[in-house]
């Protein structure tokens, strides 16, 4: 094979330099953190004491109990879309408002949500005055629950309607001709080589519920969970950074086993490469059932989320609701707010520029050169994709505490790209691996040197997914709280983490307005991709 | 001229090539042909300077050529699927080059070249518009242009079909005499490699076959395996053509 040129080493040692300062060593700090004694020493007591504590222990309970739960009804209610999208002849617009509109929880942070459900079913609820009474108690784990199910819904629907693209549906045909009954041609053509999909969107599901601290930060009452069991033992009346280390710790062996899990269960998974568009059958009584479920299932949704677009713009939710620009104004007109608002912005648009760049560089010099070690590139994003935001923010917070970097944008950005890392560096090396790989060579041939063929041929090809890794960073990185609650100081906070300090002084109209703001700014930035794109790939043709 | 003395090349310990010597005239059309697997695609990467050698020498017009850069040996390629830039029209990739060596060929030359390849009418095209005639000329332009010492071709045909086929051929064989330039040509098809070079060589399993003209590999061939894979693959086809128009048109 060719030689690795001198400019891929020079990349590639920056790197390797990053993610050995800022994802591996931060890790090892936390582990050995966790095994530091109150006097100094090495021992298990910090293990002991968190074991003894049955608050602790409680929590960890609930956490699984409550992420078990929702992993089995979303990935239930992911396949009903799924499937209404991909396997029947609902209508158009109908299939394009389910892939749309399931997407848009993505866009808002999951603190919101919290919020969003109290003012929908809490006593002064929406829904509740619309029913006449209390559904249920909200505070605890039914609130969790529906905020971790819409929260985990559109990554599991995502990962299931993937792997329906790779179902032939001339299976199903092929099973109807043979004589199948319903069940099982049902089970034969579509469970069977979907399994590996649900058992992942399970997983995912579960370990995304588990993980998260915007959704029990907001509703999660006195219901204790793992996520604020960390929170309360970093940032509580009493700090404890072994204990913290320890629930971290104790929070990674999930997600570990969680990404382990999935890696075995992509060998359930069916690839068929070629197949063609095929005709679905007609069933008039499979259309009209799975048309009305994912209206529901989307209405119920959305009736959660109208409340945030409400509120905002009237006098006193729900007490007084004449219209107002009142609440608006006043968050426009605080400077807190619109610092805050900037800050946001900052992070998310330094999260999307530098983040593309260190995963784009990772995907080229793994993808596309013969440079020796490029291996390790897919160990650090394996890595990236197992450490939850939380872990990964509170060993920054322990090995950066007193380095110039606390209390700085870029350790915030820095946590972002690591935490966000996986999926924008999978999106660019599956595009660069597909493309033709003797560009660069006939580049060199032509008089270029490497650095001047990736900005001349390969970068002008792949615009449409950096555009994509960029606008997937941004969003990413405008809606976190989990990574970014340990690493926030009194100038640097965002969006997500002041909601969760204005809900300590009910100030939920600035939550509301807060929150669409983000939700907007997200939307732009989803369309202006979009537009692009589009011109991309006509300029290609 | 080009001589190849001695190359030897191994991956993983499992020989590829083995001693290959080798001597090709200025201006001369040479196959290389083979099964896959038999070493002619790497021998191809070896004389472009893609791949490095473990033993033996690439001599060209008296240089020793063995240890120079790729980019320096003034060599170039046209690649199987042509390698062709897609967010580039037919034009850009041709003058692609040009760029970075604005004196390598002037204005005039370029349109020669155009002209040449007939591909006036699909300059403004985009890689993707174009068929796959059309691909390979813009392909063989965009590395005429550079002005290669050393033209290679990496189984030029084997994309095309029919009568596409044929006409390329025959600009192969055009281009070589027009502008004086050695061409090597990979193919695993006998046909094809017997009916545009000037010389053949037939590689099996890493070594040489035999190297001859197309008259000696049909007339004198040297060993069973030019006889068994090479020769009765024509026979067959030759008996096939036959039966089609019958005996009198042979």
């Amino acid at each position: 094979m060719r030689n690795a040129k001198p400019e891929m080493r020079v990349i590639f040692i920056i790197i390797l330099l990053l993610f050995v300062a800022f994802l591996i060593a931060p890790l090892l700090v936390l582990f050995f953190r966790s095994f530091v004694t109150d006097d100094g020493g090495a021992g298990l007591s910090n293990y002991m004491a968190s074991l003894s504590n049955s608050t602790l222990i409680s929590a960890i309970g609930n956490s699984i109990k409550v992420s078990g739960v929702t992993a089995i009804i979303t990935t239930a209610l992911a396949f009903a879309l799924a499937y209404a999208v991909n396997c029947t002849r609902i209508c158009q617009p109908l299939k394009s408002a389910v892939k749309v509109g399931i997407l848009i929880p993505m866009l808002i942070p999951t603190i919101t949500y919290g919020f969003a459900i109290m003012y929908t079913f809490g006593n002064q609820g929406l829904l509740t005055k619309l029913f006449g009474r209390n559904l249920f108690e909200i505070y605890g784990f039914n609130g969790l629950l529906i905020g971790y199910v819409i929260y985990t819904l559109p990554a599991a629907f995502l990962l299931i309607h993937n792997s329906f693209k790779y179902i032939d549906k001339k299976f199903i045909i092929v099973s109807k001709l043979m004589g199948d009954r319903t069940l099982r041609s049902f089970l034969n053509t579509v469970v069977r080589p979907l399994l590996g999909a649900l058992g992942g969107a399970f997983v995912l599901s579960f370990i995304l519920s588990f993980t998260d601290f915007g959704i029990p930060a907001s509703v999660g009452g006195t219901y204790d969970v793992v996520a604020t069991q960390l929170y309360q033992a970093m940032l509580g009346s009493i700090p404890d950074f072994g204990q913290g280390a320890v629930i971290a710790v104790l929070m990674l062996f999930p997600a570990v086993a969680g990404v382990i899990l999935l890696n075995y269960l992509e060998r359930f998974n069916f690839h068929y490469d070629k197949f063609s568009e095929t005709e679905l059958t007609p069933g008039k009584f499979r259309d009209s059932f799975y048309g009305i479920l994912s209206l529901v299932i989307l209405l119920a949704m959305f009736s959660v989320f109208a409340v945030m677009f409400i509120a905002p713009f009237v006098t006193a939710f729900p007490y007084d609701l004449s219209f107002t620009w009142d609440h608006i104004m006043d968050v426009f007109g605080s400077n807190d707010l619109v610092s805050v608002y900037r800050n946001s912005l900052i992070v998310a648009v330094l999260t999307a520029f530098l983040g593309t760049i260190i995963a784009y560089g990772s995907a080229l010099l793994n993808a596309r050169t013969p440079i020796k070690g490029k291996q390790t590139v897919d160990i650090f994003s394996m890595i990236t994709n197992t450490v939850p935001g939380m872990v990964l923010g509170l060993s920054y917070l322990l090995l950066f505490n007193d380095s110039s970097l606390k209390g700085t944008f870029i350790i915030i950005v820095l946590c972002n790209m690591m935490h966000y890392f996986t999926t924008p560096y999978l999106m660019a090396k599956n595009a660069l691996t597909k493309m033709n790989p003797d560009w660069e060579t006939s580049g060199e041939l032509l008089g270029d040197n490497w650095i001047k063929t990736v900005y001349r041929v390969i970068l002008p090809n792949s615009v449409s997914t950096v555009l994509e890794m960029c606008s997937y960073y941004f969003i990413n990185a405008m809606v976190t709280i989990s990574g970014v609650i340990f690493l926030v100081s009194a100038q640097t906070t965002v969006v997500a983490s002041k909601i969760n300090e204005l809900q300590h002084f009910a100030k939920f109209n600035e939550i509301f307005v807060l929150s669409v703001l983000i939700f907007l700014t997200n939307l732009v930035v989803r369309a202006v991709c979009d537009i692009f794109q589009k011109r991309a790939a006509i300029y290609k043709k | 001229m080009l001589e190849l003395q001695n190359i030897s090349k191994q991956f993983d310990q499992k020989t590829v090539l083995e001693n290959i010597n080798l001597k090709i005239n200025s201006g001369e059309i040479v196959s290389l042909l083979g099964p896959s697997g038999s070493g002619k695609t790497t021998l191809l990467n070896i004389i472009l300077g893609l791949t490095g050698i473990d033993q033996g020498k690439v001599i060209f017009n008296d240089k020793d050529l063995s240890y120079v850069d790729m980019k320096n040996r003034g060599f170039n390629i046209v690649f199987q699927d042509y390698a062709l830039f897609p967010h580039l029209n037919a034009y850009e990739n041709i003058v692609y080059g040009l760029r970075n060596k604005k004196d390598t060929a002037s204005a005039e030359e370029v349109r020669e070249y155009i002209d040449f390849l007939e591909l006036k009418p699909h300059l403004k095209k985009k890689i993707g518009e174009l068929s796959g005639g059309q691909k390979q000329r813009v392909a063989l332009a965009r590395t005429l242009v550079t002005k290669p010492k050393l033209l290679l071709l990496d189984e030029p045909l084997s994309a095309l079909d029919g009568v596409i086929k044929e006409s390329i051929k025959e600009r192969i064989k055009s281009i070589a005499k027009e502008f004086n330039l050695t061409t090597i040509i990979v193919t695993h098809d006998p046909e094809e490699a017997l009916t545009i070079s000037d010389k053949i060589l037939i590689i099996n399993q890493g070594n040489i076959s035999q190297f001859g003209t197309p008259f000696e590999i049909i007339n004198q061939p040297q060993n069973d395996f030019v006889k068994e894979f090479i020769l009765r693959q024509l026979q067959i086809k030759r008996q096939n053509i036959f039966n089609l128009f019958g005996e009198k048109y042979a």
